[in-house]
Formats: C-alpha cells, structure tokens, sequence
C-alpha cells in the first residue's frame, strides 16, 4: 500500500466500520433482551433459592409445632400418670427427629412447705441417644425458667428467646412453649402444664446454611428481640446483631430493616459487608411459624457474576467477529483493488516514460478488467504517439539544425556576420541585422575604396526563407557592385537589371546605396524605394530629403536620382529598413520615424556601438511582450571630429614656364600658416611637383591648358588632388615606372618620379570623373611626423 | 627657388667640382642639364657633384644626374656626389639611385679619395 489514503485503505476502514457498527448494534440489541432475561433468570434462582430454604424451615418449625400441639391437645383432655406422661414425652421426642428435646412441665404451684419442686421430664438427644433430665430440680427449677414463666404469662403457644439450657441439654436452644389448660369441673379453666420442644440452634443453624447465595453469600437468623440465632460467624450466636454489626451505618440500616421485618415487610438493602466482595446486598424477612426475621446476605456481584461473563463471551465474540470480517474485508478489497493498484503503479511507470512498463492481466469482465483493457489501448497510442512526435522532432530538429547554419551562412555574407562595428579616422560605423525568423531579408553591406566609402542597406519583400534566399542574391550583386561602383545611381540601375530577370516571383528589394568620399564628406546616393535615412546634426534630428527610384527587382531599365548631401565633422547618419518604423508594440501602435528619430537623437551623445545598442534596445521595450514582426537593419555612420578638412584651397595652373616655381610658391602659402615642419613641406613640394610634371608631361594637354590643384588639410592629413581635362590615364597603374637599383648602364632614366610619390606619401588614388583625370593623395601628419 | 650651379675645374687632379645651390626640380632641370652636358664635354676623370647647398631635389633633377652619370659611365669617366643633405640623401634612397657612383659623405671623404686617385695616377 502506498498511501494512506488509497481506495484499498479506505474500502478497508469503511466497509470494516460500517460492519463493525452493524455487529455492534445487534450485539448490543442481543445483549439488552439476554441481560433482562439472564437477570430475571437469576433473580428468580435466587428468590427460588431463598423460598426453597424458608420452606423448608418453616416445614421444619410446623412440625415442630404441630408435634407440639398435638401432645398439647392430648394432654389437655386426658390424664396420665407421671410414668404415662413419661414415656409419652420420651415417644414424642425418639419419634420426631426434629426435635431435639421436649419436657411436660407440669403447673404444679409449690406446697405449703414450698418443698415442691413439680414434675418436668425432659427428654433430649445426646451423642445420638435419647437422655433424660429432671428438671424439677431445686436449683434453677422450672418453673424459674423464663420459657417458662413466659409462657405462663403469654397464656398461648410461644417461641421462646434462645437460651443455654443449664439444666437440660446444655446446648445453645430455642424452645416452642405451649400452655396446657384444662377446665375443671366448675369450669374453671387452669393451668395444667407447659409442654415445649427444644431446637437446637445448631439444627436452625444447619437448615440456614441452604440459605446460601454465592460463594459469600450467607443466612442469618435473628430472635424477635434481635438476638442472633444463626450467622455465618458462630461468634455472634447469642448476641445481639448490633452488637455483631461493627459499622455504624449498617447498624441503623440493619435496626430500619430489623423493624419492617416484625412488621411482616421483605426488605432489601445495600450494605458495607466486610466480608461479602463488590456490591453487598441484604434481604430481610420474617419466618412465619416463629416470627424471627430470616435474612440473606449476599455479594450482588457473585449474583450477577453469570451476567458479566455473558458480557465478556458477548464482548469477545463481537471482538472476534469485528477482526475475523476486516480480515476477510482486507483479503476482498486487496483482491478486488489489486489489479488497480498494478495499474496504478503501472501507469507511474508510463508516466515517467517507461512505455513498455508491463499492466496487469485483466481478468473477467468487470469494471477493473475494461480498465486495464482501456489503459493499455491508451498506451499502445501514446507509444505510436510518441514515436511519430519523436520523428516529427527529429525532422524538426534537423530543419531547425538546417535553418541554424542557413542563417549562419546568410549573417556570414553581411560584412562582418551582421555585426559590424569599424572605427576609421575619417567614420566610424556601426550595423546589426536582426531577422525576425531564423533567416531574413534585410541586408546591409559596406565597401571601403581609397576615398570612398560604399554604404548599401536594404530590405527584401517578405520574411523567412524566400526573403532570405532573394537577399543572398542581391548582397551578392551588391558586393560585386560595391568594388566598382562609381555612380551609385549606375550601379542601382544595373542592380535593377539583373535582380528583374528570371525574378518571376517578384520579389523585390527595397535598398538604400551611396556613396560617400572620404575626404569631401559628400554623400552621393540613391533609393530605391527605401527609407529616407535619418542624420543627426548638431541638436536635431532630420530624415534626409530624397528622390527615389522604384524598389529593385520588379521592372528593367529604371532610372535611379541621385541626391547628395554634404555630411560634417560630428554628423551622425543612420540607415534602416522599416523594421524599425513599423514595429508595433500591443497596442498597436507603430513606432514610427519620428519616435526613431527623438531615440537617435537621445543616443547622440554616445559612442557609436552603445548608441546602436541602446536603439535596439529602445525598440525592444517599445514592442515590449509583441514578438518581433519583421527583419530589422540599423547601420548608423559616425562622420569623425576631425574628418572635416579646415583648409580647402583650389587654385588652376596654367601650364607653361615655370609651372613647378608657381605651384611650390601657391602651396607654401597656403599651408604658411599650419607651421608645418620643414621636412613635410619638402615632401608635400616634392609631391605635388612630381604629379604636375607628371600631367605636363603625360596628359597630351594642348598648349594654353590648365590644371587644377586642390589642397585639404585637417589636423591629421593633408590632401592634395590634381585635376586635367587630359587623356584618359591612371599613373598609378599604367604609368611606367623605372627599375630600381639598377646598374647606370641600364638605369631608365625616366619613370622615377612614380616612385617618389607612392613612397612619399601615404594614400594615392585616382579616379576619372566628368572627363578629368583625378589623381589624389593624402599625407597623414601623424604618421609622418616632421 | 632657384639653382645657382658652380662648375670648378682641377685639372691638375683631372677633377671638375660641379656645386649645387638651391633647388633641382622640373623648372631647373633644363638648365642644370645643359650645364652638366658642358661639363661632361671636358677630359676630365671625375666629375663631383657638390650638393652641400643643394636643399631640394625632384625626379626631375635626379633624372638630369642619371643622365649624366650614365654618359660618363659611357666615356670610360666617373661621376660622384658629395655633401648630400639627409633628405637629398632620402630622395636618392627612395629611388635606389646611381648604385655604383661613387658617394661621399663629406670633404674629407672627397679629398681622401683624390689622394688615392692622385697616388695611383703618378704609379702608372
């Protein structure tokens, strides 16, 4: 058993109360009707018993009586002789046992002498033989004697107070005393005689022992005056039963019950009795022929003893029937509950995920049976359940496996795993891509070449895989563009192009490309249906204002707008998909360029990577328990303090004499105030006089034509650019260069001046623009320190 | 700036001293050029450039002294610079010029390597 509280416990405690209950009940119901009439039996045994024994001694006591009487009728009406009178006395007594001696006490007053002692035979019984006595003695002469003068006095027949007969049987008696009268011939009636027959109180005493009830029970036999006659205690034959009776309030009792017995009334009371165990009761009543109280005195409890072992054979056969029928209520209930508690066992095993955890045999056809037979049907389904859910997850699993490494491959082709964060003297930049599900459709991709800085941040229509699969085609286009791109509308156009064919989906990208030059800071750009960018400029916040093409992919041969804004030192720009806008938290609400902007504009004082991350963040508590509805890019670019050349200086040299002296006395000038070391002014000299001869040499330039030289200084750079309308020519790649080191017999002469300018300064590109060859380059002051 | 170049002739030694004041660029080039070309016309065994004063140099200027050092070569003469200031000396780095022409540091180097010339020239 398990617990306590199991249905086998309960059955158990149930059905074994409730029966238990019942048991009792009919045990108590038998109980009540024996014990009326057990109690009635035993009274009346007892009663009987008491009757019985007073009958008899009352039979007893008449024949005594009626012997008596009889000799007392005889003698009153015939004269005998004194030997007559003798033997008939002698007959009476030999004859009737009862009797333990008898005497004719004649009445014969004394003489005149007073020497008359009378006439008084007695005969009584001694050692089994009849003795004689005369009790006509001098010395306690009859007619002295108080049954005697009693007698006389009472002028009837009498029982006399015990007494110890001194002169006759010497025994403690009683006596029945008679008067005999006779009438004379005058009709005078006299006195003739006192006949009496003696009663041994031994005798009595020998007829009260039948007056016993229960082992302590005993008779007791009082006179009329209280004498005791007979007792259990020998002791106290003779005396007066107060004077036997050692407790006080029995002797008050013992006094009340002694005087309603003279006056004919059975009494029964409680009593002390020091010898009588448990509860002492005592009858008292009055024996007929002698008018002596006889009494019983006996433990109410031995009475009853029957009564109590009826209780406890009562008791123990309840007990037993209440112990033999849980046991058998056990042995049902755990035969019947056994196959439940298998089955529950058997379904704790199930449940912790042992499916092969055998049932129970359903045996029958009972409740329990279709049970078991429902649970194991239950769990052949939930195995089959179970292993279709563990095939569903497997194939789930290597889906979610597959998308893990999709998305994997999709972050890789985002510059830097779609967590860029790069740090350059003239920006810094920051982006993160967030898809809404494993994979997504936002882009961003950033190009750094020479002087430019290519920045692309789109989004593909659609979430998910297709998003994902169309954006891994588009970066791939953008990042092919980016190494070439010049024109960001050009690029966007045959972006276009290509994305439009074969795309019978119809996917689309929305995409925001520029370009921004490193050292102007103009930032040339196109959208394609993007989002305006937003840029933070000093104290405030504004998207940018744009003319935009149609989104990529859906129609060829598009033209793209170009708009340029010049950034600063300080700006900040922040690019985005409209993940960001058209987030909605719970109640609907979109969150909207301008929330984003006041959040840019909130996160302007800190540093670009915790400015990114607090917008994410921002975002997030914006949408709070919404999940995430679409991809969301945020690439934010960070125009550096010192970015923002504070010299700019053009100046068109017309080519001719002197052209190295004109350009050298422009240059000084201009940088006369930087107090630049000696050294660098000599590099920046040599430089600048290297790319001019260069042209004048190189750029077929017809005579008259100028050149155009711009200088930019910042605190930590210096750019120079050269600008002619000549051929088409890049020296950085095309010009020749001498060999070095070579011996003077094959020493080139010419080609040197190449060298000196990528050896001189730290940046060198060129660009053909507008038809003009643009050839700049850029000395770090840092880094070259005078 | 200009170039004021100063041509020296020690024909007892069969040396022409050519110094260098100013700068050599793009502008003085052609001049310096017919200058050294003059020079190179002489007999004379070796012709020392002497660039103590000279405070800037071009490609320009170093193709001038190619030009010339390869003509000498070519002559059976030799060509040596002298006094080159350090970012003359720089410029001449950057372009691994003239490997094999003679280099001195300074005078004393020039006068020791005379000597020796001198030395060798009366032995024959």
């Amino acid at each position: 058993m398990r617990r306590g509280g199991s249905i086998t416990t309960r059955l158990i405690t149930v059905l074994t109360l409730c029966a238990g209950i019942i048991i009792g009940l009919g045990m108590l119901l038998d109980y009540r009707l024996s014990r009326d009439e057990l109690l009635g039996r035993l009274q009346r045994e007892s009663d009987d018993t008491v009757r019985a024994a007073i009958i008899d001694m009352e039979n007893w006591l008449d024949s005594i009586e009626s012997a008596t009487l009889l000799l007392a009728r005889v003698l009153q009406q015939r004269e005998y002789s004194q030997e007559g009178l003798q033997q008939m006395l002698r007959d009476v007594v030999e004859v009737n046992g009862a009797i333990f001696g008898a005497t004719i006490a004649l009445a014969q007053p004394p003489d005149a002498q007073g020497r008359s002692l009378g006439f008084a035979p007695y005969y009584y019984r001694h050692n089994g033989k009849l003795a004689y006595a005369d009790l006509a003695v001098a010395e306690n002469n009859y007619q002295q004697q108080k049954w005697y003068t009693d007698t006389v006095a009472a002028g009837k027949p009498l029982w006399v107070e015990p007494y110890f007969d001194e002169t006759g049987g010497r025994v403690l008696m009683t006596t029945f005393a008679v008067p005999v009268y006779r009438t004379d011939a005058t009709g005078t009636r006299f006195l003739y005689a006192v006949l009496t027959a003696d009663v041994a109180l031994t005798e009595l005493h020998h007829y009260l022992q039948r007056l016993r009830l229960g082992g302590n029970g005993f008779g007791v036999l009082l006179s009329r005056n209280g004498i005791v006659l007979s007792s259990r205690n020998p002791a106290n034959v003779m005396r007066h039963f107060s004077d036997a009776i050692i407790e006080d309030t029995n002797k008050a009792t013992l006094q009340e019950m002694f005087a309603a017995a003279l006056s004919g009334e059975v009494i029964t009371r409680q009593h002390q009795c020091a010898h009588v165990p448990g509860r002492c009761v005592m009858r008292l009543g009055l024996l007929e022929p002698t008018g002596w109280p006889v009494g019983v005195i006996y433990s109410e409890d031995e009475m009853t003893a029957p009564l109590r072992a009826f209780e406890l054979k009562i008791a123990l056969t309840s007990l037993l029937t209440l112990l033999l029928l849980a046991i058998s209520v056990a042995i049902v209930t755990r035969r019947l509950t056994r196959p439940l508690t298998a089955l529950a066992q058997a379904s704790d095993r199930i449940a912790q995920g042992d499916l092969d955890a055998p049932l129970p045999q359903a045996q029958g056809d009972d409740e329990v049976a279709r049970l078991i037979q429902s649970f194991g049907a239950m769990k052949k389904d939930l195995k089959s359940y179970i292993t279709d859910l563990e095939a569903a997850t497997a194939r789930r699993s290597r889906l979610q496996g597959e998308l893990g490494a999709a998305r994997e491959i999709q972050m890789a082709m985002l510059p830097h795993g779609g967590m860029a964060n790069e740090q350059d003297e003239t920006y810094g930049l920051w982006a993160r891509v967030a898809p809404a599900r494993s994979v997504g459709g936002d882009l961003y991709s950033y190009y750094r070449r020479d002087r430019f800085l290519f920045i692309a941040v789109g989004d593909v229509s659609d979430k998910g895989i297709p998003a994902a699969m169309f954006m891994a085609r588009a970066i791939s286009l953008i990042q092919q563009l980016a190494v070439t791109a010049a024109d960001p509308a050009a690029a966007m156009n045959r972006l276009n192009d290509v994305l439009t064919s074969g795309n019978d989906n119809c996917m689309f990208v929305t995409l925001f490309m520029g370009l921004l030059n490193l050292d102007s800071l103009e930032l040339r750009f196109s959208s394609a249906g993007h989002t305006a960018p937003s840029l933070a400029r000093g104290h405030g916040v504004t998207s940018l204002a744009q003319e935009s093409g149609p989104a990529l992919g859906l129609a060829p041969d598009q033209v793209f707008p170009v708009n340029s804004v010049q950034l600063r030192a300080g700006d900040r720009l922040a690019m985005f998909t409209d993940g960001i806008d058209e987030a909605f938290n719970l109640q609907d609400e979109m969150f909207g360029i301008d929330r984003f902007n006041q959040a840019l504009l909130a996160s302007r004082a800190l540093p670009i990577t915790e400015a990114g991350d607090s917008l994410f963040d921002i975002l997030g508590a914006f949408a709070g328990e919404r999940p995430q509805s679409d991809d969301i890019c945020l690439l934010l670019l960070d125009i550096c303090p010192g970015a923002e050349a504070d010299l700019h200086a053009s100046e068109r040299f017309a080519l001719g004499p002197r052209l190295t002296k004109r350009v050298e006395s422009w240059l000084l000038e201009e940088l006369a105030q930087r107090q630049l070391p000696h050294k660098l002014l000599g590099d920046l000299k040599l430089l600048t006089e290297e790319i001019v001869s260069n042209v004048d040499k190189y750029a077929c330039l017809p005579a008259g034509a100028s050149i155009e030289i711009s200088l930019q200084a910042t605190a930590e750079r210096i750019e120079i650019e050269v600008r002619d309308a000549g051929i088409a020519f890049d020296p950085l790649t095309g010009a020749r260069r001498a060999e070095l080191g070579a011996t003077i017999e094959e020493a080139d002469v010419g080609g040197l001046g190449l060298h000196l300018i990528t050896a001189l300064s730290d940046r060198q590109s060129y660009r053909r623009e507008d038809g003009c060859n643009i050839l700049r380059i850029t000395k770090l002051l840092q880094r070259a320190p005078g | 700036m200009e170039l004021t170049t100063t041509v020296t002739v020690d024909d007892m030694n069969s040396v022409v001293r050519v110094a260098l004041a100013g700068a050599l660029n793009t502008d003085t080039a052609p001049d310096f050029e017919k200058r050294l070309m003059a020079v190179l016309d002489g007999e004379q065994q070796l012709i020392v450039l002497d660039m103590k004063d000279l405070d800037y140099i071009s490609s320009a200027g170093l193709r001038v002294i190619f030009k010339g050092a390869k003509q000498a070569k070519a002559g059976g003469r030799r060509m040596a610079a002298a006094n080159r200031k350090p970012h003359i000396d720089k410029v001449f780095e950057i372009l691994k010029a003239l490997p094999d022409m003679a280099v001195f540091a300074n005078e004393q180097e020039l006068d020791e390597y005379l000597d020796a010339m001198q030395a060798r020239t009366r032995g024959q």
